[in-house]
């Protein structure tokens, strides 16, 4: 991955030099200069993938020509907040998506069945940054109770640096002000994502429903007269969690690619708005960074999904 | 078959709509639509939508409408260019990998995980990007990052298809594995990968029309509906039929071809079920 956008980066552009340093290359030969020494330009083009990746396990992923501090800063500030819209919007993602599965596998055929379909299929078909603008919308003339920009109250200093999580470091230090305006301002976006992707969750719950509905265990319960409803939420609905687990990773990827957008029409100051400023600003060795902070918060995703599999279905623990 | 069921004709009308619109404009240009869509006309800025202008103006008085059908051709090339070029280049490559199996097979799919491990989004921001802002480098940052499922999509199927008594058969009367792959192989699976493509135009789109939104496709006074909706999201509350609207028109092309891709996946279960 890094190799393709480093290559990338390197070949199109006639001198990778501007590409990495910005417009100010003609303005300040000698700093140009030390940019070649310190990225080695005048080396073949592995040598200086060599050296990129060097830098990167020591930490070092350059310095972004457009912030004007090193990438690693920019990645730390921004991070957090993205984690925190994650968060959130995975408890909302879970919520809806189990409600509305729950109810299209009760009444499968019948209206609410039909309803979260059209619905799914509305959001399924729906770009992100339009259901972020349709959340702006909603929330601003209908129920104007909730912040629609911003990660924080511009009038309230931010508590200090302990987890760097700033929701968890209010929460530790006791600033309820900093802990309510941070709280309030990530719950819109993260609704925003949650909208974008629960309809994967209710589409496969739902049919993973039926399917159990139909199995020989729930035929047993049937004939020893357990009341239907106690077999579905008892028996079926039980088992179908699993599933639920299983999707967790993917639907961290999909939130993932929805929470870019949806940070920047937000203005959140997380990690995909971020991106959108570097792509914007044409900033490579922010871009580079941010790709490789993706892939490894998504490698890390799908371990933790492994370990809570094991967890939840002891059949898989020994394999 | 297009007549399927109540949702499979939705879903080819809308298609059948948009190819149709994207072709007229892309063939008549300027003369096919009501105004100009680059025209400025400061006097009827702000209009609601009325009967001369069907989906109002825009903040300089561009008609709205105009600006959509000139819109549609971006669309229309890019999701059918990157399908297509994701069916046959990734579909060969899979029908490759799946028969011959062995090390070209674990390379094929090592890169394919490369692909799969970070939002397609991401890349394509990346790649856009590092090609510079245009309707045709977007086309190309996208293909680069679709093919690999139609590579795993096409592998499974000649996984199941080299097992297959007529492949056996074809390879021991000393058939070249250039045609088996060709002829036995990739040629069934091509309906599988029509199915899917057809299911991924709506994706397409909604990938193409996000890059395009955060401005990495085309550049002002261009017409392009992800970009439209950027332009006009600051005027949400004063105009907010500007940026709804070809929001709305985006939603509605994907979830046309979901719908459609959808009911074509049926149909071909169904007749795969009769044979």
């Amino acid at each position: 991955m890094s190799l393709i956008t480093f290559v990338l980066s390197h070949s199109i552009s006639s001198n990778p030099l501007t590409a990495w340093f910005g417009k100010g290359v003609s303005i300040d030969p000698a700093a140009a200069k030390a940019y070649i020494k310190e990225y080695h330009f005048n080396d073949p083009i592995y040598i200086q993938y060599f050296y990129y990746l060097d830098g990167v396990v020591h930490g070092n992923l350059g310095i972004s020509p457009t912030k004007g501090e090193p990438v690693i800063t920019a990645i730390a500030q921004t991070l957090p907040y993205t984690l925190q819209i994650i968060f959130f919007s995975l408890i909302f993602t879970v919520a809806i998506g189990l409600a509305s599965g729950l109810l299209a596998a009760r009444y499968a055929g019948k209206l609410p069945d039909k309803l979260s379909r059209a619905l799914y299929i509305i959001g399924f078909a729906s770009p992100p940054f339009f259901i972020a603008l349709a959340v702006i919308l909603f929330f601003t003339l209908v129920f104007p109770i909730l912040p629609t920009s911003g990660g924080i109250d511009v009038s309230i200093t931010p508590p200090p640096n302990i987890t760097y999580i700033p929701i968890l470091d209010a929460l530790i230090t006791g600033d309820w002000q900093a802990f309510e305006s941070l709280l309030s301002h990530a719950i819109l976006p993260s609704l925003a994502n949650a909208l974008a992707v629960y309809g994967v969750l209710t589409r496969i719950l739902r049919s993973s429903l039926l399917d159990l509905m139909k199995s020989n265990f729930v035929t047993a319960a049937r004939a020893r007269a357990i009341p239907e409803r106690k077999i579905f939420f008892g028996h079926a609905f039980k088992n179908s969690l699993v599933t639920v687990i299983t999707l967790i990773s993917l639907l961290f990827t999909f939130i993932l690619g929805s929470t870019i957008f949806v940070e920047y029409v937000f203005s959140y100051p997380g990690i995909g708005d971020y991106a959108v400023e570097s792509a914007l600003q044409i900033d490579y060795p922010s871009i580079l960074a941010i790709t490789l902070t993706f892939a490894l918060m998504i490698i890390l995703a799908n371990l933790v999904a492994d370990i809570l599999y094991a967890v939840v279905d002891p059949r898989i623990r020994y394999r | 078959m297009l007549a399927y069921n109540t949702e499979t004709k939705i879903g080819s009308t809308i298609a059948i709509i948009f190819v149709g619109t994207a072709l007229v404009a892309a063939i008549g240009g300027r003369h096919v639509l009501p105004y100009s869509p680059t025209q400025i006309n400061i006097g009827d800025a702000f209009k609601g939508p009325s009967l001369a202008h069907p989906l109002g103006t825009n903040y300089i008085g561009t008609d709205v409408l105009s600006q959509i059908i000139a819109g549609a051709p971006n669309d229309a090339m890019v999701s059918f260019f990157v399908v297509g070029f994701a069916s046959v280049f990734g579909g060969l490559f899979g029908a490759v990998a799946g028969y011959l199996a062995g090390w070209f097979d674990e390379a094929l799919m090592r890169v394919t995980d490369i692909f799969f491990g970070v939002p397609a989004i991401v890349l394509g921001i990346a790649i856009a990007v590092v090609l510079g802002p245009s309707p045709v480098n977007v086309m190309f940052a996208l293909a680069i990052i679709w093919w690999p499922a139609y590579a795993r999509l096409s592998r499974s199927e000649a996984l199941k298809l080299s097992q297959a008594n007529f492949v056996e058969s074809a390879r021991l009367s000393g058939v070249s594995t250039r045609r088996i792959v060709l002829r036995h192989i990739y040629r069934i699976a091509i309906p599988t990968l029509l199915v899917y493509a057809t299911l991924d135009v709506g994706t397409v789109v909604l990938a193409y029309s996000g890059l395009a939104y955060l401005g990495l496709a085309v550049r002002p006074p261009y017409p392009d509906w992800g970009f439209m909706v950027a332009q006009y999201q600051n005027y949400l509350f004063k105009a907010p039929w500007l940026a709804l609207t070809p929001a709305v028109i985006i939603v509605i092309v994907a979830a046309g071809f979901s719908l459609l891709g959808d009911g074509l996946r049926e149909a071909l279960q169904r007749e795969v079920g009769r044979q």
